[in-house]
């Protein structure tokens, strides 16, 4: 699908969350993980952004690790701010999403 | 931030440019004007947070991979760059504050 | 004056003066910038000076980091010192100002990019 970079802007934070929380990764596999579900346009800078807010934030927990080429990759994991986080993403999700599938049956 | 820091932090700038200068070309216009802006935009803790250093790493990553500096970030740089800053107050962000603080007393 | 008057005050004093010793290591058109940024700027200043020290400091920052390149003064700040002043201040006209600095960076990176292909 075209041009969801709007819509997704204020969900992308939550996806990466998720994802972080299923398991400890890194941005290039985050990204590949977005592009697999179909959010083709989202690129690594994009995740990239989010990540350090995260970071920033006190919701994930950094570490450095070797990787085979080049200069070591930073892995992410949630802490339990991030995770208290995450819950509550998905708490406005289904909220959010509720009251817009009631929008479009037409019920009140 | 302060002023002490600064001074003592050249060393630690020194040597942050230099991974710069060491970046391939792309990356390193891209990051010498990302630079530019960020200074003028001014978030309080450009100087001592990890934004500069994250994307001399972040950086290094994606010329290791072989990619392109458009190809991780996209053309628009600038939005990149504010995406970066958003949850840093600038300093024109605390000092309008301030005065606003002096009006109200 | 208590002691803590005397102790931000001595802070603000050095920082200033450290301020004036990397403005003179700048290029003459730089310095001339440098002068004008100061006067614009301290029409801002309130008492001790203190929320301005920063915004000095990424605007001689600029300077350095333009003199380094050997990029012209004009080339950093565009033509309107004044307006650039007020932006880093965060006045009423900063939201263009910023709009602008960001096509400016957009535009910048796709010309040298460019360049580097050519």
């Amino acid at each position: 699908m075209d041009d969801l970079t709007e819509m997704l802007k204020g969900t992308l934070e939550g996806c990466v969350l998720e994802i972080i929380g299923s398991e400890e990764t890194y941005g290039y596999a985050i990204t590949r993980r977005l592009n697999e579900l179909g959010f083709v346009d989202v690129i690594e800078g994009t995740v990239y952004t989010i990540l350090l807010r995260l970071e920033k934030n006190g919701l994930v927990q950094v570490t450095k690790r070797p990787s085979g080429q080049g200069p070591p990759r930073k892995f992410y994991a949630l802490n339990s701010a991030g995770r208290k986080e995450l819950a509550t993403f998905w708490a406005k999700w289904e909220y959010l999403s509720s009251r817009i599938d009631k929008l479009k049956e037409g019920g009140r | 931030m302060g002023i002490q820091d600064l001074i003592e932090g050249k060393k630690q700038w020194r040597a942050h440019m230099a991974r710069v200068k060491a970046l391939p070309p792309d990356y390193h216009i891209v990051y010498k004007e990302m630079q530019k802006y960020l200074f003028k935009v001014g978030p309080v803790d450009l100087l001592d947070g990890p934004i500069l250093t994250g994307i001399v790493d972040f950086f290094e990553e994606g010329a290791a991979a072989g990619k392109g500096v458009l190809q991780l970030i996209g053309p628009d740089i600038a939005t990149f760059c504010d995406d970066l800053l958003k949850d840093s107050p600038t300093h024109a962000d605390i000092y309008q504050r301030s005065i606003n603080q002096n009006a109200d007393t | 004056m208590n002691f803590w008057e005397t102790v931000t005050g001595n802070d603000i004093t050095r920082a200033w003066n450290s301020f004036e010793a990397r403005a003179e290591a700048l290029p003459a058109d730089h310095q001339a910038a440098w002068e004008e940024i100061k006067g614009h700027l301290s029409s801002y200043s309130d008492f001790t000076g203190r929320n301005l020290t920063p915004i000095l400091d990424a605007a001689l920052g600029l300077l350095e980091e333009a003199a380094s390149e050997g990029q012209g003064v004009h080339e950093v700040l565009g033509d309107d010192i004044k307006g650039f002043c007020t932006a880093l201040a965060g006045g009423e006209r900063s939201r263009d100002y910023r709009d602008r600095w960001r096509e400016q960076l957009n535009r910048n990176v796709a010309r040298k990019l460019a360049q580097l292909g050519g």
